[in-house]
């Protein structure tokens, strides 16, 4: 790419006169989505449905060749939006076929607040960098008759030497090979010494010099979603260390992948995984699926990594308290009877072999400590990401996952609560859900006249489903469009082709199975919707229960952090337009993705958080909120769209009055 | 300084709505304080009793309360003028119970001809409950509305389910609606906003709260309905500021304490005082958690109420 390419450049759409900014190569399809511009399109973004055919009257573009474009209309200045990048400040014009209605030309110009997940840098400020496993080449001296001390002794005396580290000793399970690999590497070797809380441990001795190849993979055991990250220790830093682009989050991180938790199979929310569990052989059964899938998570970082499984040395494991206890196969019965009891909370260090999963034997394993029977190692380890425990302001963290969880404080106090939300967001219960992977529509917007669509799909592919952040755009604009009522329900009387009577459900046809991968309409059905509601009242109303426990309104709410796997993106005002999030300020949210990752990171990375895990597990002050009668009731007041209380959302209320359908 | 008693500060008012016509036409709601509160703020329109008339003649009716309406129990508007002619009623609802499918299921044409008897034939404003099933109560009372153009009927009970078609009609026509909500203060508001995102008038709409029966349930209305009239008076909810209804004849005699007689059950004592004592302490309870309209049945119950509401109101 040339230097010039990448600059910012004007674009006027026409007729609306709307003036947009691109930023880096976006193509006029992003361009528009962003500044809220409608262009219909149904294939993603993948140049497929040829219906975003803009013209361009001035200036230049790049775009690539196109059969939906006939040699004629190339000449007379159209284009794909999708396919085709200003070169030049341009203006285009939006035909008549893709264009917005007149009305919404009038409507007051629509900037969306959307997040992306790289704004954390600021979060963490002033962590240090020291992971918690780290490697060292030395050089022994070798024994003689003068200087014949065992070789442990010679090693530690050695570390002690040149480290200045004391509390060190060296792991019973290296000492038998210790004689052997210490002569055979010629006394040059890497030891791979780990932060334990009783001191340093040596827990691995290479020949050679290792240092650079120290790597650890994080796991965020989720109930829906398995994700992890494999990441380079011996070349780590952390966002907002300082405020160069290159030190943010992704300079250490080698791969990311993610897939289905395997013990899907056995029941969609954490009940029905501990009912299961119950069953005879169902407590192995849950335990292996869950490792099958991890296994294949670390197989699948490896690989993308192109890293040695023996130089993966820390693994972090995060979940909920349900999940830890499944994953380590332990019975987690008393989790679900009253008055809810969870076996352990905090679990010491363990070995690779301990918990049987395959990576490098000597790899030290961690896994998040929880806080009561269903707040668990993964809200620990979001308030640790997001850094509210040290943070100043009072802080809102949301993970809106399977298990909506939330936390509220500061650094002096910090109180949580969870309630089951239901898999709508992570594309469970949703008939063509998915997770945020390629192909996964993420955006929409939707033509109110007509009810055109305008899709784009993360990697920009032909659909293949629906993910949690194009759910979210698409509620709202069917409550924009006035395609549904407040109560979800579909306008049944509306003329347009795209709403139809499905199996036996109605359903809005978001795309045509020609524009998708499927070769399947891509509908959202009614069914949908109320899924989508009810997940979303579960997590609003969590989020008003816990602030108001702590005897504060949503308004002192100074920072609201959203975590969760919905997608890349987060729209806050579609959010807030189906209830999902409070209306609050835009400059008061943040979304970080996944924020038990991101404290499964810091956990790898800065021996400090190792200690802080366990002061912040402890620290929060849990709220009940399955026998919660407020919880209850503002649950059904939140099962309405935007919710009940009008008051709560002035905002969104008067957008919809805007529209004449308040 | 003299002592001052405390005061509820009152910062809304439910909304006026008429049913009917004419000089007979009965106006509801309109209240500045909770109920009975005159000493804190006005309720203009005094709390009414609608007569119960069933559009067949009720097979299942304990002795004494088919009674008071022995002669005239087989024809609804001979039963509606007796009503009105004898026993003074200001209001009449009409329950079309032979409609619903899980009983005789009458066909739409049969029933809606028996309204339109009735409606042609009292001089009081008219009050139409149908089935509460919602697919059959969308036909039903779509013609319902029709025949009783107007005539400005309350026409209900109007759920979430079928709260549009029946909503038009009752836009269409002019009648009012009676939304009808399990017993839960956010579901009644949210029909309430529904009915509002539709069209219908503010001053169009009744709330029905669900009535549980005395013994069996009542105090779930009761809580939910004062905290309708808290929300609606005190804190602005303006899609709560609608009077109430409450259909309670229905509910206190089916119970088993109605039914039993002195002979099966001593204990229990007189049955026909029991029975009219259930429904008046039913009736009262409601009033006092904040019902404009009560549906009754027995005229001796009715009376009781009536003097309640006469001595609580002057």
């Amino acid at each position: 790419m040339v230097e010039s390419d990448m600059r910012r450049h004007k674009i006027t759409f026409l007729p609306m006169d709307r003036v947009c900014f691109t930023d880096g190569d976006e193509n006029l399809l992003e361009v528009a989505m962003k500044y809220g511009v409608h262009i219909n399109s149904s294939c993603g973004g993948n140049a497929s449905c040829g219906k975003c055919r803009v013209k361009i009257v001035e200036g230049a573009v790049y775009s690539k060749d196109n059969t939906n474009i006939s040699e004629d209309e190339y000449k007379a200045g159209m284009r794909l939006a999708c396919k085709t990048s200003a070169r030049s400040d341009i203006v285009v014009e939006i035909p008549l076929e893709s264009q917005i209605d007149r009305t919404a030309l009038r409507r007051k110009r629509y900037v969306p607040q959307i997040l992306s997940v790289a704004d954390i840098g600021s979060l963490v400020k002033g962590v240090e960098v020291e992971p918690v496993v780290s490697k060292i080449y030395i050089e022994l001296p070798e024994p003689s008759m003068q200087d014949n001390i065992s070789d442990a002794d010679r090693l530690l005396r050695e570390i002690r030497r040149r480290y200045r580290i004391d509390d060190i000793s060296v792991d019973f399970k290296i000492i038998k090979g210790l004689a052997k690999a210490l002569r055979d590497a010629g006394w040059r070797i890497t030891v791979t010494i780990a932060f334990t809380k009783t001191g340093y441990k040596i827990i691995d001795i290479e020949p050679g010099n290792k240092e650079d190849k120290n790597y650890s993979i994080v796991i965020d055991i989720g109930t829906t979603t398995i994700c992890g990250q494999l990441l380079d220790l011996a070349d780590c830093s952390l966002p907002g260390q300082d405020d160069s682009p290159e030190n943010r989050l992704d300079t250490c991180t080698i791969a990311e992948t993610s897939d289905y938790n395997a013990q899907i199979s056995y029941g969609d929310d954490v009940i029905s995984r501990i009912m299961y569990s119950q069953k005879k052989g169902g407590l192995k059964r849950l335990g292996e699926a869950v490792k099958g899938t991890i296994s294949k998570v670390i197989k699948e970082l490896l690989e993308i990594g192109k890293v040695d499984m023996n130089h993966v040395s820390h693994v972090v494991f995060t979940g909920n308290t349900i999940m830890t206890h499944l994953f380590l196969g332990i019975d987690p019965k008393y989790i679900m009877l009253s008055p809810y009891t969870p076996v352990f909370s905090i679990i010491p260090s363990l070995y690779v072999e301990q918990v049987g999963i395959d990576v490098n034997e000597h790899a030290y394993v961690y896994i998040y400590p929880c806080v009561s029977s269903y707040v668990g190692g993964d809200i620990v380890a979001g308030v640790m990401g997001s850094g509210i425990s040290k943070s100043g302001k009072t802080v809102l963290y949301v993970d809106v996952g399977t298990n909506g969880e939330m936390a509220l404080g500061n650094s002096d106090w910090l109180m949580c609560a969870s309630c089951s939300a239901g898999p709508a967001f992570e594309g469970g219960g949703i008939k063509f859900g998915m997770r945020a992977g390629k192909g996964a529509i993420e955006q929409v917007k939707i033509n109110p006249l007509t009810f055109e669509p305008m899709v784009l799909t993360i990697g920009r592919l032909k659909p293949i489903g629906i993910c949690g952040s194009g759910l979210i755009d698409i509620i709202a604009e069917f409550m924009i469009a006035g395609l549904i009522d407040r109560n979800g329900k579909f306008s049944r009387d509306l003329k347009t082709e795209r709403l139809r009577e499905g199996d036996g459900d109605y359903e809005y046809v978001l795309c045509y199975a020609k524009d998708t991968q499927i070769n399947r309409d891509i509908v959202v059905t009614e069914a949908d919707i109320d899924n989508l509601i009810r997940t979303k009242a579960a997590v609003f109303a969590g989020c008003i229960t816990l602030v108001e426990s702590a005897g504060l309104t949503l308004d002192d709410v100074e920072m609201l952090i959203i975590a969760g796997g919905f997608g890349h993106y987060i729209d806050i005002e579609k959010a807030q337009t189906i209830g999902l999030l409070p209306e609050l300020p835009a400059e008061r949210f943040v979304f970080v993705g996944n924020g038990s990752l991101l404290g499964a990171r810091l956990m790898s990375m800065s021996k400090s958080c190792f200690l802080e895990a366990e002061r912040i597990a402890k620290m929060m002050t849990n709220i009940e909120l399955s026998d919660n009668n407020r919880f209850m009731e503002e649950y059904v007041a939140a099962m309405f769209l935007p919710h009940t209380n009008e008051k709560a959302f002035p905002g969104v209320i008067a957008r919809l009055n805007e529209k004449g359908r308040g | 300084m003299a002592f001052e008693i405390p005061r509820v500060k009152y910062t809304g008012r439910i909304k006026d709505v008429t049913i009917g016509i004419g000089p007979a036409a009965v106006k509801i709601g309109g209240e500045s304080c909770y109920p009975f509160y005159l000493f804190e703020g006005e309720m203009p329109n005094i709390p009414k009793v609608a007569f119960e008339v069933w559009d067949c003649e009720p097979e299942d009716w304990q002795e004494w309360a088919i009674e008071p309406f022995i002669d005239v129990i087989k024809n609804p508007v001979a039963w509606a003028r007796k009503c009105i002619d004898v026993y003074g009623a200001k209001l009449i609802a009409l329950q079309l119970k032979s409609a619903d499918p899980n009983g005789m299921n009458k066909d739409t044409e049969e029933v809606v001809e028996v309204v339109k008897d009735v409606s042609n034939n009292i001089n009081v404003p008219l009050i139409v409950w149908g089935t509460s099933n919602d697919e059959k109560d969308i036909e039903l009372l779509r013609r319902v509305a029709e025949v009783c153009e107007g005539k400005n009927i309350a026409l209900g009970p109007v759920s979430e389910k079928n709260y549009k078609q029946i909503g038009a009609m009752a836009i269409g026509y002019n009648h009012v609606v009676m939304a009808s909500s399990p017993i839960d203060v956010n579901l009644a508001k949210q029909l309430n906003i529904l009915l509002g995102n539709l069209g219908v008038p503010d001053e169009r709409i009744i709330i029905d709260p669900t009535t549980g029966g005395l013994g069996y349930g009542i105090e779930y209305t009761y809580s939910v309905m004062e905290r309708d009239r808290m929300a609606a008076l005190t804190q602005e909810d303006v899609k709560l500021q609608y009077p109430v209804i409450c259909n309670i004849a229905n509910e206190v005699w089916k119970a088993r304490e109605t039914r039993l007689t002195k002979d099966e059950d001593p204990k229990l004592g007189d049955e026909r005082k029991r029975s009219v004592l259930m429904e008046a302490i039913a009736s009262m309870t409601l009033l006092i958690a904040g019902a404009d309209v009560l549906i009754m049945r027995h005229p001796d119950s009715i009376a009781l109420i009536d003097e309640m509401i006469a001595t609580l109101t002057t």
